[in-house]
């Protein structure tokens, strides 16, 4: 089921947490909102859900597969909704707790009794928590927590599924496995699946589309990889993976439709910058100051000969060992893929 | 006194390998022990030790009498039928604005809760006081209630009967409030409505609004969010708020004395008819009788308060 969201506007008192966005979600996507905290993200993910309402005279719409659902109660909109710290009823058993969207139900609508437990445990094994059943939720581990209230947003088979921060509480280790298995759980039960996040690592391994917001509006839509090679915004750039930010004077060769506006910025991205031991005409003298070269890859810190400005050089050790770059020696960086922004960022 | 064994038990683990920088010596913590006891001993056990031997000082067949005299009997009922109505009447109001303040932001929130707080800070004489100038003769009200042209039973609770409604058919030229059971009603609402809403909102705005949100979004209406949700998250801070409300009702003196007039058989609840016996001749030891009963009240109060203190202690310790 696709999302469709115009003209979202909501303020808290003075404090504008969305401002007049739209966001279009097509149907069975994995879709991450990132932003730094306060960009509006949980709020947009809870208007979506119902529980926030954009500002009545702002005009905003939130369709849900081309079905107008600003009005609709947020029990009625066919969404699950998985809460940062999981929110699961304390006093309940884990069965009860999936089971609760069924039972809720009216007479009608409620499936028997039977069928009701199948559906549970059923939902337990999905989460590959199968014999936790008559537990508490205090029993379980964070990990564990996460997954039953992913499965008691499920029971009630929704068209969409919500996630607040899926990750945030739980411990490293913990949160890179639940990453990648729920990468996997999304493409087997292939849900439209919208989750927030403020982990820019999180978002460009899990999402098909990444959605980056700031200060209440989102400044960049696309996948992954186009949002990490081609930031829209100085903000996308600086948020997203380490940058460099360099003045405009120090990159050579500057194109001419780049024109040198006031507090104009480049930035180059550490991996972009090429080291070489003899000058040439697009390089720019710098100065070693620092090796780090315990991982993988290799960092090198460099200051700029005439600018003073410091840049962090990513390469591979094997370029690395190339180069043997020693302290206070003079080397020449070439930047590959400098880009140029005419404003500054914010 | 749990909370003091086991704080003491927990220093002397941690004091095992070596003296804490926190650990007095153990002079300083023997006086300061004793120094408690003492003065428990002397103002809270001996008065209350004193209730029960003066209540059984004329042997067991005064306190016997004294607690089957027909006017006993009609104080206790009233001093029920009273609780039976302020607990629940109180139970709703308090749950309705423990739920408002503690969920929702809304201007004039601040100004609720210390409303809510208000029989707490005001004098019980007080309390009994207001409604005297609104329902009494000389009252706001009383040019109405007391016109000839319109008048009405007077309910007069249990009397000495066995039903709590009955009525004084009259005729009457009035509309009984003051000096009669609504007024004591009245008073002990007054009186005892914080106890439910005050042990509720802080136990609600620690729980946050999370859980009501996640019932909403599976689904549940708001009636089924309260019942299967809210409900059971709150019932030991309710329970707990509604005996000391309880205990309040039943106990209630000050405000109780101003509106209800002292008719022996009719208006005088247990405290009021423990005063009236004291200040009589010859009912001494009578009121110490049922002075002892309410003790007892208060000593199943107590009890009653530890084990939810026990059991909700054990809850909290599942959530961590």
């Amino acid at each position: 089921m696709s999302i469709h969201a115009v003209n979202i506007r909501k303020t808290f008192g003075q404090f504008v947490a969305l401002e007049n966005l739209e966001l279009k979600v097509p149907a069975g996507r994995l879709v991450a909102l990132l932003g730094p905290s306060g960009s509006g993200k949980t709020t947009l993910l809870r208007v979506l859900a119902g529980l926030e309402y954009a500002d009545p005279g702002s005009n905003g719409r939130v369709y849900l597969h081309g079905q107008d659902v600003t009005n609709t109660p947020p029990g009625d909109r066919g969404v699950g909704f998985v809460f940062q710290h999981y929110a699961l009823f304390r006093h309940l058993t884990i069965f009860e707790n999936v089971a609760f969207g069924l039972k809720v139900r009216g007479r009608k609508t409620r499936p028997p009794k039977a069928e009701i437990e199948e559906r549970v445990n059923k939902l337990l094994e999905l989460v590959q928590l199968p014999g936790i059943a008559h537990r508490r939720p205090h029993q379980l581990s964070g990990g564990q927590r996460q997954r039953v209230a992913l499965a008691r947003a499920l029971a009630t088979e929704p068209k969409v599924l919500l996630l607040d921060e899926p990750f945030g509480a739980l411990d490293a280790k913990v949160r890179k496995e639940l990453r990648r298995w729920l990468r996997r759980f999304h493409e087997q039960v292939q849900l439209t699946t919208v989750f927030v996040t403020h982990d820019q690592e999180e978002a460009l391994e899990l999402a098909d589309e990444v959605v980056v917001m700031n200060n209440a509006r989102i400044e960049q839509v696309g996948p992954p990889q186009e949002v990490y090679d081609n930031p829209a915004t100085p903000f996308v750039f600086e948020f997203l993976g380490n940058v460099n930010r360099l003045e405009l004077t120090t990159v050579p060769n500057v194109p001419p439709e780049a024109t040198p506006a006031q507090g104009a910025v480049t930035y180059v991205r550490p991996h972009d910058i090429e080291l070489l031991r003899e000058p040439a005409s697009d390089t720019i003298p710098v100065i070693v100051h620092h090796v780090f070269a315990a991982g993988a890859g290799a960092r090198v810190q460099v200051v700029g000969n005439k600018t003073g400005e410091w840049f962090d050089v990513e390469m591979t050790r094997y370029d690395l060992d190339k180069l043997k770059p020693r302290y206070a020696e003079m080397v020449y960086a070439r930047l590959r893929r400098p880009r140029i922004f005419t404003k500054p960022a914010l | 006194m749990a909370a003091i064994s086991s704080t003491l038990s927990q220093r002397s683990r941690a004091s095992a390998p070596g003296r804490r920088a926190m650990a007095e010596s153990p002079w300083v913590r023997r006086l300061l022990i004793g120094a408690a006891l003492t003065f428990l001993i002397l103002f809270l056990i001996l008065p209350l030790a004193v209730v029960f031997v003066e209540a059984f000082s004329k042997g067991i067949e005064v306190y016997a009498n004294a607690l089957i005299d027909p006017d006993t009997w009609a104080a206790i009922k009233l001093t029920l039928l009273i609780a039976a109505i302020a607990v629940p009447l109180n139970t709703f109001f308090g749950v309705t604005a423990a739920w408002c303040i503690a969920k929702y932001k809304f201007p004039g929130r601040s100004i609720l809760l210390t409303l809510v707080d208000l029989p707490f800070a005001v004098s019980p004489v007080i309390s009994g006081l207001i409604y005297v100038l609104i329902f009494g003769r000389q009252g706001w009200l009383g040019d109405w209630l007391f016109d000839p042209r319109y008048p009405a039973p007077h309910w007069i609770g249990f009397a000495h009967g066995w039903w709590p409604l009955t009525f004084d058919w009259g005729p009457h030229d009035s509309i009984a409030v003051i000096f009669a059971v609504p007024g004591i009603v009245l008073a002990t609402v007054f009186v005892t409505f914080p106890f439910v809403a005050r042990e509720l909102i802080p136990l609600m705005e620690a729980q946050g609004n999370d859980e009501e949100y996640a019932a909403l979004t599976l689904g549940a209406n708001g009636w089924q969010t309260f019942w299967r949700v809210t409900l059971p998250n709150i019932k030991w801070g309710l329970f707990y708020g509604v005996i000391l409300c309880n205990a309040r009702a039943m106990g209630e003196f000050g405000a109780v004395s101003v509106v209800s007039g002292h008719i022996r058989g009719q208006t005088n609840t247990l405290p009021l008819h423990i005063e009236l016996l004291y200040q009589s001749p010859g009912t001494y030891a009578g009121a110490f009788a049922c002075a002892s009963l309410l003790s007892l009240l208060a000593l199943i109060t107590m009890v009653l308060k530890n084990f939810i203190e026990w059991r909700h202690g054990r809850a909290g310790r599942e959530l961590a």
